[in-house]
């Protein structure tokens, strides 16, 4: 649901196609009948933009006819905890939760949430504020977060109190019925009630359900909502850290998944910890601990995770008494991710930009984008080719049309060759959080080089630029340890290019090592507190536990294929684990729910966890095990917790914390829609979407007359996103050669449309032309008694290249998930026209 | 002889990647069609169209659906040369340039084609072409190189599901009888074997699980030999060639008899007068 | 839908359509000469000596026809020797292989009867003229004219051997081209005697006749062998009115009733004959452009 798995993942898909040779069911829901829906059992048509109310259908349907999985639900997740009296839900607010209000001035948002009211109801009333002075006052980072513990919350594991989240989700998603699941997402009811039974009929001790999701569910306002609300069905049926269950997310780009671990985000430092922010309470860095770490749970452990993380910074420069250079780490003030910095580009807020393996003239409202590269005095592109980006100053739409003229155009370009994969060596990390090393095939051609090179060369050249400087503002790069160079005689002899970094010095630092002897750490269990250790990021440490011996290296299947969790081919974060909080694979005494989904649990005679992966749980802790009051860490769990990075060890069906969007998804239309909500008239969107103000990006209004159809975005397997990779090469330019427009039979015969006519495509930002692709596939939906039409574009064209076509990306409009500030391409309104 | 080896594919669980068309063309270094630059056709995916002499592999799509969708599907078929074990290709060449094999297979021998072009009219599946770059007729060839370095053939080794299995002849009509069973027992009664025994040209080494009948995946359902209509007509030319010879020999004779009898008359009616 | 829809297109086009129509003639031309010289008189000779005239030009054209077509003509003679063993290339189940050999002994027989009749007529040394007189010639019109008829016909067996529609469809058209290259050769023999009033002629008109009569015949055989499923889309066009209108029509039914009723006058026969060379070509067109129809 939300991916399009065949044709984007194809080498994942064997998987599938192996499943469903094992006579495993499978169902697609997406609106437009794709090559995963030919291989599907059951095909499930739906509107874009409505998963959470299908999902939420589900959940209804589930808690209705008592499919949840009672035992796992009562022990595993936070159904039984009770929540603050204060809490209102949307079903009182009319769509918005307590806590919303008014966004500070110049924010992207509209509105954000206050998250007090969500809390859980503690046994005693509880004061964080003062707590938060008391802990400053401890001498160690441990003794801090020990008085940061709160009071146990309240529970009733018979479920019934009313304020249980079990009873407050029942409650939210009571009128999601299947006859309001047609009405919004035009999904049938009889299809939606046979996904609903197949599902629950295949979730379980015996069996399991798994979601696939990528772009589909993210590309929104409420992407991570929409994931949110797949995670609280999962857990009602049991489907979380067991075998053949989860939500499995496929990332896209290659070793995009790596690119997260060890973020390029601008919003994490690593292993998913927050960077440092003016806007928040990080002043120093016992105000960074004191706000980012949860005292219960595994969390606890952040302080090691952190000063490490500073120790692989600053090396030696790092002492307790400056706070391990926690001052001159850079500190956010706000928005840095891609959308906004184009906007601030375009406002000419940015004078340069280096942009590696980057597309951004023909992304998210790509005309706005390229006016923004414009206002550039410098622009770096480093890529295989001669991207749209690094040639939109001759190539443009607006040049090629006259309205711009090169000469006026005052950005100067550099244009840097890049390497290929395979002709660098390093590691990637796939979807299954698994990475594995690749060796270097051959030497790049010409001036190419690798982006670690690059890298690598600028932070030298950099380092030298500023030795010499007395600003206390440039201290954190003096002190930057960049210790990457090759040890003096052990640089490779079998080639051309010179100047590359030692990767393993790279993976040696990531890994980390003791600070003293330099001896390379084998768990994350050994990270300090106290500057000994050294990280740069902790979900990978373990992975070269020592010399000569790079786990990610490895490459022993196991033997025909069982048990199949292949420990030993590549290295999984964290610690080698295939799958997450797999102790809720064993029921809460630590035996295997069924003989058929065994996968760990409680050896009594051994006394510790066992089984067919790496134990996501402490080794030896018996499941009988009692919580210890008052305690932090894992300490605070009993043995029956499996989600060891809660707080509370349980799974959160309704989410206090973490979220920027409410604590329960809810169903919300796109910021273009057709249709009014049907389930909260009064509240259209996402009150805390967010949006960005300019003349070249407004929105339809709700239910536009000038553009009632519904258009989604996506891939085809014969081309790779922004096409620089595929339509430069012959053999897969003629595979998809031209940019088209799907539409169904009725809505061409409405327009007057034949196949491979040429169409005009109108959003409120511009028009395109592309030729129409009439097919069965796509269909008109039936939404409230009206019928909707729906179109769908590839987007992968541009003006370089073999083939060239328009750039479907100057349709769509800047408006972002308040989590993540992902776009919303999966979801816009349009018109279509017959090109005469 | 080695063991027959060849290609079972199971269109079940093909996602028309494409990925062996263009596997096969990067290991043959084929050219893309016009560079690359082609015109979009409009049918579905397919925009490579057919099997050509530089197209050794083709993806099919087919799109099935009922007007109202309450039925739909979306068929998706590699097609390649059959390797037939009586190849109708390999049995009209005139030059001896399609060969078979150890490993069973037929290969054309591109430096031996003169390119008449016989064996494209004679093969049954429309597989074969001229290469516009060698013009020589061109198709698949089973890979012989890798196969004979031990390799799979490149298409078979880069497809994903494993819709296209590469083995011995033997094993696959195996693996094919028990992935059929398999789809009937779920109920999947269209599902049907093509090519996998003698019923077809003695039998297809590149055999196929279908979900339809073989001509809705553009197959004929009853492939022949041309050789078969060589005997009775040439029989039928024969004869005509005989009656033809007769009819001039009637002609001939029929000519000397008339011109006979005019001068036997001439001589009548001469003698005649003179008596008279 | 019928087997031979699934085939790919030889792309045999208008180099063959020539060949076809040249190699008839010839072929034909060959054989009527070799009838008139076996069996004739003497007085027949001028007629039979046209015909090789005719052949031995009409079979170089064929080869060099048929080369043209061949996209590596520089490796024609692969059809004849094995390029790797340089043993003979012969398969006697491949009509083209057969038909290649065959073309080979017409072009050596023609060639035989050519010098010949030249000798004839002294333009070559009179002792060439063993070539077609007496023992030795009895043997060069024998074998000449059995490759005569061979390559008249073999071009439709040919089209038969194959898996393409219509072509592969019937086993008739084999007999059809036989005829009609029977009948085209002595169209064009009338075509270049008729001033000379040639005692033969007569019986070439009347021969003429009825194979045209016989060629109607194996036409609708032929049609009515092929089946719908067939004919509809590759004849139940532009193809099927030029075959009826340029073969039936034109090129059997008028020159047949112009052998009967003079209605031409002076030019009643030479615009018959004209007329059956006309059709002969027509068919040949037909023929081998409508399977690409399908
Ligand atoms: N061949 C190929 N593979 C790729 C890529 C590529 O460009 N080409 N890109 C890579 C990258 S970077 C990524 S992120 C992934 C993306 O992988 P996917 O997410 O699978 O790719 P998309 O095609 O963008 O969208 C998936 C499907 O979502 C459907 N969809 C649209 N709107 C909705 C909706 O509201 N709800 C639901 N349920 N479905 C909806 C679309 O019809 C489409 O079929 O693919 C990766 N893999
Ligand atoms: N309308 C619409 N827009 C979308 C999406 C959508 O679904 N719909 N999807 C979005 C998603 S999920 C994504 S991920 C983005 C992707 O959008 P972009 O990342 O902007 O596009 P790409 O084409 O992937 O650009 C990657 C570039 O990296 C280059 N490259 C490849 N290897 C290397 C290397 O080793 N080093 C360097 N330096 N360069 C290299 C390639 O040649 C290519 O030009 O697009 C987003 N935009
Ligand atoms: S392109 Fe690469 S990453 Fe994507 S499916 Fe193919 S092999 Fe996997
Ligand atoms: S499929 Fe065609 S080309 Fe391939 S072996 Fe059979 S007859 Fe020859
Ligand atoms: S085209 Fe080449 S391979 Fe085909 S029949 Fe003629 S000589 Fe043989
Ligand atoms: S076997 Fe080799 S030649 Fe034949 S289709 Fe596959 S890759 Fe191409
Ligand atoms: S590679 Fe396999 S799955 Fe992909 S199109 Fe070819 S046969 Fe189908
Ligand atoms: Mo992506």
């Amino acid at each position: 649901m939300g991916s399009n798995m065949a044709e984007n993942h194809p080498v994942a898909f064997r998987w599938v196609a192996q499943a469903k040779l094992n006579g495993t069911t499978l169902i697609h829901v997406d609106p437009r009948f794709t090559r995963t829906s030919a291989m599907a059992d059951l095909y499930v048509p739906m509107r874009s933009g409505t998963d959470i109310a299908f999902l939420g259908g589900l959940i209804r349907y589930v808690i209705e006819h008592e499919k949840y999985f009672k035992d796992y639900v009562v022990n595993y997740t936070n159904a039984a905890t009770i929540i603050n009296d204060k809490f209102q839900d949307t079903e009182d607010l009319e769509g918005v939760f307590s806590g919303l209000k008014e966004a500070p001035q110049g924010s992207d948002q509209k509105y954000i949430y206050d998250n007090a009211t969500w809390q859980y109801k503690r046994v005693q009333p509880w004061d964080a504020a003062k707590a938060r002075e008391e802990a400053k006052k401890a001498a160690t980072f441990a003794e801090m977060i020990q008085k940061m513990v709160p009071p146990a919350a309240e529970k009733d594991p018979t479920l019934q109190h009313p304020r249980s989240v079990f009873q407050l989700v029942r409650r939210h998603f009571s009128r999601y019925t299947p006859e309001l699941v047609e009405r919004i997402t035009g999904c049938p009811q009889d299809v939606f009630l046979k996904v609903a039974e197949t599902v629950t009929a295949n979730s379980g001790p015996e069996r399991t359900t798994t979601f696939v999701y990528a772009m589909g569910w993210t590309q929104h306002t409420y992407g991570v909502q929409t994931i949110g609300t797949t995670a609280l069905l999962q857990l009602l049926l049991g489907n979380m850290g067991r075998p053949g269950g989860g939500i499995l997310a496929l990332r896209g780009h290659a070793t995009i998944q790596g690119s997260t671990d060890v973020p390029t985000l601008y919003h994490s430092i690593q292993g998913y910890m927050a960077h440092p922010d003016a806007r928040k309470a990080h002043d120093t860095l016992t105000d960074y601990i004191l706000t980012e770490t949860r005292p219960t749970g595994y969390w606890a452990n952040l302080p090691k995770f952190m000063v490490s993380y500073l120790k692989s910074m600053y090396g030696d420069a790092a002492t307790p008494e400056n706070d391990f250079g926690y001052d001159w780490h850079p500190k956010i003030a706000g928005d840095y991710s891609h959308m906004p910095t184009m906007i601030a580009m375009a406002k000419g807020e940015v004078k340069g930009a280096l942009i590696f393996g980057q597309n951004p003239a023909t992304s998210i409202n790509a005309a706005l984008q390229r006016r923004a590269l414009m206002q550039l005095d410098w622009l770096v592109v480093k890529d295989n080719f001669e991207t749209e980006t690094a040639s939109f100053w001759y190539a443009s739409p607006e040049v090629k049309s006259g309205q711009l003229k090169p000469e006026d155009i005052k950005t100067e370009v550099f244009l840097f060759p890049s390497a290929q994969v395979g002709e660098v060596e390093g590691t990637f990390t796939n979807t299954q959080r698994l990475i594995q090393f690749h060796e270097k095939a051959a030497d790049p051609p010409g001036d190419c080089r690798s982006d670690a090179w690059f890298t690598h060369q600028l932070a030298l050249r950099l380092k030298k630029l500023y030795a010499d400087s007395t600003l206390p503002r440039d201290e954190g790069i003096k002190n930057l340890l960049w210790d990457f160079d090759y040890e003096p005689g052990t640089y490779p002899t079998d080639t051309r290019i010179q100047g590359e970094p030692d990767v393993l010095k790279i993976i040696r630092e990531i890994n980390g090592y003791q600070t003293g002897s330099k001896e390379l750490l084998k768990s994350f269990g050994e990270l300090k507190d106290d500057g000994s250790t050294t990280c740069a990021s902790w979900i990978y440490c373990g992975i070269y536990p020592e010399k000569g011996k790079l786990l990610a290296r490895s490459r022993e299947p196991d033997p025909d294929n069982k048990p199949g969790t292949n420990l030993h081919w590549g290295y999984a974060w964290p610690a080698n684990r295939r799958i997450l909080y797999n102790r809720a694979s064993a029921d809460p005494d630590g035996n295997p729910w069924s003989e058929r989904k065994k996968f760990i649990w409680w050896d009594a005679a051994q006394k510790k966890w066992v089984g067919y992966d790496v134990p996501d749980f402490a080794a030896t802790k018996a499941p009988d095990t009692p919580a210890k009051p008052g305690a932090t860490g894992l300490d605070a769990h009993d043995g029956k917790s499996p989600f060891i990075m809660m707080a509370d060890g349980k799974g959160w069906l309704f989410v206090p914390v973490g979220l920027a969007d409410g604590p329960l998804p809810t169903h919300y239309e796109p910021m273009e829609s057709p249709v009014v909500n049907l389930l909260y008239p009064k509240q259209q969107h996402n009150p805390i979407a967010k949006y960005w103000q300019h003349e070249e990006n407004q929105l339809a209004v709700v239910a536009d007359p000038n553009f009632p159809i519904v258009l989604t975005t996506y891939r085809l397997t014969e081309h790779h996103l922004a096409g620089a990779m595929t339509r430069w090469l012959p053999w897969l330019a003629e595979l998809q050669p031209e940019l088209f427009i799907e539409m169904s039979p009725e809505l061409a015969q409405e327009k007057g449309i034949k196949n491979l006519d040429l169409v005009r495509i109108t959003t409120k930002r511009r028009s395109i032309v592309a030729k129409a692709l009439v097919t069965p596939r796509l269909r008109p939906l039936m939404i409230d008694g009206k019928v909707v039409h729906q179109v769908g574009m590839p987007w992968h064209w541009g003006y370089m290249g073999i083939v060239t076509g328009d750039i479907v990306n100057d349709l769509t409009a800047m408006v972002g998930d308040p989590n993540v500030s992902i776009h919303e391409s999966k979801a816009l309104c349009c018109n279509v026209e017959r090109l005469q | 002889m080695a063991e027959p080896m060849g290609f079972f594919t199971d269109t079940s669980v093909c996602i028309g990647c494409k990925a062996c068309e263009v596997a096969c063309k990067a290991w043959n270094q084929l050219p893309a069609r016009n560079g690359g630059k082609v015109p979009l056709t409009g049918q579905s995916y397919d925009n490579t169209v057919e099997l050509s002499g530089i197209q050794w592999r083709h993806v099919k799509f087919i799109e099935q659906f009922s007007p109202d969708r309450s039925s739909g599907r979306w068929l998706m078929m590699s097609d390649v040369c059959k390797h037939c074990v009586q190849a109708g290709c390999l049995e009209v060449c005139p030059t001896g340039a399609i060969i078979r094999t150890e490993f069973d297979t037929v290969v054309i021998q591109s430096d031996v084609c003169n390119g008449c072009r016989a064996c494209i009219a004679a093969c049954p599946f429309g597989v074969i072409d001229i290469n516009p770059e060698t013009n020589t007729a061109m198709k698949c060839t089973l890979c012989y190189d890798r196969m004979q370095a031990g390799m799979v053939p490149a298409c078979a080794q880069a497809c994903p599901t494993h819709s296209i299995q590469f083995g011995p002849i033997s094993e696959l009509r195996q693996h094919a009888e028990a992935r059929l069973a398999q789809l009937q027992a779920q109920g999947v009664s269209q599902a049907r074997l093509y090519g996998h025994d003698e019923s077809i040209l003695g039998g297809l080494n590149s055999f196929y699980l279908l979900l339809d009948e073989p001509e809705v995946y553009g197959l004929p359902s009853n492939p022949q030999l041309p050789s078969r209509n060589v005997a009775p007509s040439a029989g039928l030319s024969a004869a005509g060639a005989v009656a033809l010879g007769v009819l001039g020999l009637v002609g001939l004779r029929k000519q000397r008899m008339d011109k006979l009898a005019a001068e036997a008359r001439e001589q009548q009616e001469g003698d005649g007068s003179h008596a008279g | 839908m019928p087997d031979s829809f699934f085939t790919a297109s030889p792309e045999w086009r208008w180099w063959i359509v020539f060949y076809f129509f040249v190699g008839g003639i010839a072929g034909g031309a060959f054989a009527i000469a070799a009838l008139l010289r076996l069996f004739g008189r003497e007085v027949d000779r001028p007629l039979s000596r046209l015909g090789y005239y005719i052949a031995f030009p009409g079979s170089i054209i064929s080869g060099i026809l048929l080369i043209a077509d061949l996209k590596r003509p520089e490796r024609f003679w692969h059809m004849l020797i094995q390029s790797e063993t340089f043993a003979p290339a012969f398969k006697w189940w491949s009509p083209i292989s057969v038909g290649s050999w065959g073309l080979l002994l017409f072009g050596l027989f023609s060639f035989l009867a050519f010098v010949g009749g030249l000798a004839e007529v002294g333009i070559l040394p009179r002792g060439l003229q063993a070539l077609v007189q007496g023992g030795l010639g009895a043997v060069v019109n024998v074998l000449g004219g059995i490759s005569g008829f061979f390559l008249a016909g073999y071009t439709g067996v040919l089209l038969s051997t194959t898996n393409r529609p219509l072509w592969s469809d019937t086993v008739w058209l084999g007999l059809l081209f036989l005829l009609s290259g029977f009948s085209t050769g002595a169209a064009l023999l009338i075509l270049l005697s008729w001033r000379q009033n040639l005692p033969a002629l007569a019986w070439l008109k009347e021969l003429d006749t009825w194979v045209l009569g016989l060629e109607l015949v194996v036409l609708i055989v032929l049609l009515a062998t092929v089946g719908m499923a067939v004919l509809r889309p590759v004849l139940f066009n532009a193809w099927g009115v030029l075959l009826v209108l340029g073969v039936v029509l034109v090129g059997i039914l008028v020159p047949g009733l112009l052998h009967y009723r003079p209605l031409l006058g002076r030019l009643t026969v030479p615009g018959a004959a004209l007329l059956v060379l006309v059709g002969g070509f027509v068919l040949r067109v037909v023929m081998l452009l409508s399977s690409e129809a399908a």
